[in-house]
């Protein structure tokens, strides 16, 4: 048996580490796309997770659909990234300083 | 499948989108008109019958996940006219880049239907799905213009920042789903009034929430991204993503914080009057500084979004119904002024920096005109319609006791004024760089006039919005 | 400590390193790999926690199609990993400071404060012939049958988005046109000439 609390901190410690992959590597848009998926792994494994400890599916439903969605996101978010390395032959986000933020 | 009538429009505007998606395929390059008028044309059917639902309809369909009340039919009607306003705008901007593709249109009625389903969502699954099927149209819109190197990486930032948001506001669902055990709005709220246990979890969860939203919004301390997409996207794209959206984002707000978490309004209320605070402060000072008018108007949503959460912290019907009358009215006011925009980008010329606007006068009246009726509105001077919904919202939240938020807006308002107003000077008053008149089309034209003659008249009797604002928050 | 907990242990051990050097390692490529066990490991954990069907999916669809796709972008942009490291090394100690300050907070709240496990007993082993399965696959088609219909709406966004991105008509490239070859008749191919017979002499 094991407890609730330990499937948390795991999502937790994945939550943790892609922030920090995002701040780290605001350079290199690969990375920052692999964060964002290990995010969206974290928020999986809370559904997961609760949907274990409560009994009920609608947790798993919504892990299904976020799949999904990743799945589309990660697409659209590679084509930008062949469009833009097309345009900017780089991916380099500090090159990026058309725009001035 | 009982109600299934409800989603009429949806329903509508699905089997309508996949149609222009593949009558375009067999058109030749030069019926593409078609694909415009195709386009249109669902729009106002979709309005027209969503239109039907405003008043009495309510309930909900699929097994709960969908539902039409008095808010929802009135904010998907604004949505879809807005649309079909930006569509006329941005008609021959696209052609003359190239980008009017059938995919434009199909993205921009796939965007429309997503805000459609934010609106009416029921539970925090629709949500999710709604918010995304808008956000991953947006990202494909900015891009498509595909030989524009600036295009391409502002969209780069903006799929970034989407998606980093999205996962914020889905860490905070999975701790709300986790300490109330449903997904369902309603549920979730009783679940949260009943047993003190679950609000702890809920209010963990809440604050990755509001990041996520903040984040979406372009609320300061989240707003790094929207000049950036703003000037970097095509203005065709910015008057979209700054126009019906925003309406769309104030019904996700009602919907998870109001539908859902009401229970725990002390705590985002909090949140929200800070949010509020720094947006209305740094989106006035950053947009005086700006010489390009795209980058300005991106400033000044910040500002104008920190009014939009001020009606909201006052977490009343009263607040909230000033917060929804400020969307709606900043939603068609802004969409005039990009329409302006759109206009004087004619030829593959770009109007981006502020220069481009003096003497617009001597060019094309009625553009100049619509531009400074829409500008003064914005900047909330009376008697037009951003005048009287600034006015509702610092009631509000006077009246429920947050008269430092108030002073704070109205310092800030009499700061914006500036820009605003140093904008109408250049083009009345200035000589223009480029003296050769730009004409526009007729049904442009049209739509501008009944555009800026809108911002007035809704201004000098704003009772009938704001009646059926109240209206949706009286049950 | 009983098995499954072991079982746990070990996965979520592999899995946060393999996390960690995802956001880490110096080769994109790497870093795709570690990723696709980062999901290994994750629906190994899934598996613990009985729901078989996404565990699978999460493999079939993450690992076999996502990541794949990643792999793809990532060769076929010729990238230069070096500028990309750049400040890497520099925002390391605050990006350690600040990621374990947030960790540190999570876990404060998520274990015994906001999630005390007495709320949360372990729920009753299910029967013998019960399928994760068709029990997600009930709720789907019913109960989200919407959720469904807006999810393909949205992966219809994606591929329509997709094409118009990153399809382009190269100048130097030859077509077929199906269309015009069945078309073509015999007279369009062979021409029958008609000469005088020529003898040898």
């Amino acid at each position: 048996m094991i407890p609730l609390s330990h499937f948390l901190v795991l999502g937790a410690i994945l939550f943790c580490l892609s922030v920090v992959g995002i701040f780290l590597n605001r350079k290199n848009v690969i990375i920052l796309l692999m964060s964002i998926e290990l995010m969206l792994l974290s928020v999986n494994m809370n559904f997961v997770t609760f949907s274990h400890f409560l009994d009920d599916g609608a947790g798993q439903i919504f892990v299904f659909f976020i799949l999904t969605v990743a799945a589309a996101e990660a697409a659209i978010g590679l084509a930008i990234l062949v469009v833009l390395f097309r345009n900017r032959q780089t991916i380099n986000v500090a090159d990026l300083n058309q725009l001035k933020g | 499948m009982d109600n299934l009538h409800l989603a009429t429009p949806e329903i509508f505007m699905l089997f309508a989108s996949c149609a222009v998606l593949v009558v375009d395929l067999f058109l030749k390059p030069g019926q593409r008109h078609m694909t415009y008028w195709l386009t249109q044309g669902s729009l106002l059917i979709t309005l027209l019958l969503t239109y039907g639902q405003v008043g009495d309809t309510a309930g909900t369909a699929f097994s709960g996940a969908y539902t039409v009340d008095g808010m929802s039919a009135v904010l998907k009607s604004w949505i879809l006219l807005i649309a079909i306003g930006g569509f006329v705008y941005t008609r021959d901007y696209i052609k003359d880049r190239e980008i009017a593709n059938g995919e434009y249109y199909v993205l921009g009625l796939f965007g429309v239907m997503g805000m459609m389903i934010m609106t009416s969502s029921n539970n925090l699954l629709t949500i999710y799905l709604g918010l995304e099927l808008l956000a991953l149209s947006l990202y494909a819109m900015v891009a498509l213009y595909r030989s524009n190197a600036d295009a391409s990486e502002a969209a780069m930032k903006y799929f970034v920042l989407g998606a980093l948001a999205s996962g914020m506001l889905l860490y905070g669902m999975s701790m709300v789903y986790g300490s109330t055990g449903s997904l369902d709005l309603a549920t979730i709220s009783q679940a949260l009034t009943t047993s003190d246990a679950g609000s702890t979890g809920a209010r963990f969860g809440l604050t990755f929430i509001i990041v996520g939203l903040a984040f979406k919004l372009g609320a300061v301390p989240f707003h790094m991204w929207v000049p950036d997409v703003y000037d970097g996207a095509p203005t065709s794209v910015t008057l979209y993503i700054s126009t019906a959206p925003k309406i769309a984002a104030f019904a996700m707000i009602i919907r998870l914080l109001v539908d859902g978490l009401e229970v725990l309004s002390s705590d985002w209320t909090l949140m929200f009057a800070i949010l509020a605070a720094l947006s209305l402060v740094v989106g006035n000072l950053l947009a005086i500084a700006q010489q390009n008018i795209k980058r300005m108007l991106a400033y000044s949503t910040i500002s104008h979004v920190g009014f939009l959460l001020l009606g909201m912290v006052a977490a009343n019907p009263e607040g909230y119904s000033a917060s929804m009358f400020y969307a709606i009215t900043y939603a068609f006011t802004t969409l005039a002024a990009f329409g302006v925009l759109l206009v004087l980008s004619r030829n593959g010329e770009e109007a981006v920096m502020l220069d481009d606007l003096s003497g617009l006068f001597r060019r094309n009246a009625l553009a100049a005109t619509v531009m400074m009726v829409a500008l003064i509105s914005l900047a909330g001077v009376p008697p037009l319609v951003g005048f009287y919904a600034k006015l509702s919202v610092l009631k509000a939240v006077i009246s429920a006791g947050y008269v430092w938020l108030a002073v704070i807006a109205v310092i800030m308002s009499v700061v914006g004024a500036f820009y605003y107003l140093r904008a109408i000077k250049m083009m009345f008053f200035d000589d223009p760089v480029d003296s050769s008149e730009v004409p526009a089309r007729m049904d442009v034209n049209a739509t501008l006039a009944v555009n800026g003659l809108a911002v007035v008249v809704l201004g000098i009797f704003p009772g009938w919005i704001m009646a059926v604002c109240v209206r949706a928050f009286a049950g | 400590m009983s098995f499954q907990l072991f079982i746990f242990y070990v996965f979520a051990i592999i899995m946060v390193f393999a996390a960690a050097r995802v956001i880490t390692v110096r080769n994109p490529v790497y870093a795709a790999m570690f990723l696709v066990l980062t999901f290994f490991t994750a629906a190994a954990i899934w598996m613990l926690l009985e729901a078989e069907f996404l565990a699978v999916t999460l493999v079939l669809v993450y690992v076999g199609a996502v990541m794949v796709l990643f792999l793809f972008v990532v060769m076929m942009l010729d990238i230069n990993v070096e500028p990309l490291r750049e400040g890497f090394v520099k925002y390391l100690p605050v990006g350690i400071l600040v990621g374990s300050i947030m960790f540190l907070e999570m876990v404060f709240l998520l274990t015994q404060r906001y999630f005390p496990s007495e709320n949360f007993p372990a729920p009753a082993a299910k029967p013998a012939n019960y399928s994760n399965t068709e029990e997600l696959g009930r709720l789907l088609y019913s109960d989200y049958l919407f959720h469904f219909e807006v999810a393909a709406l949205i992966l219809m966004v994606a591929i329509v988005a997709a094409i118009a991105l990153t399809m382009r008509r190269r100048s130097d490239t030859k077509y077929q046109r199906p269309g015009l070859q069945v078309q073509v008749k015999k007279e369009d191919r062979l021409r029958v000439v008609s000469m005088d017979t020529e003898s040898k002499s």
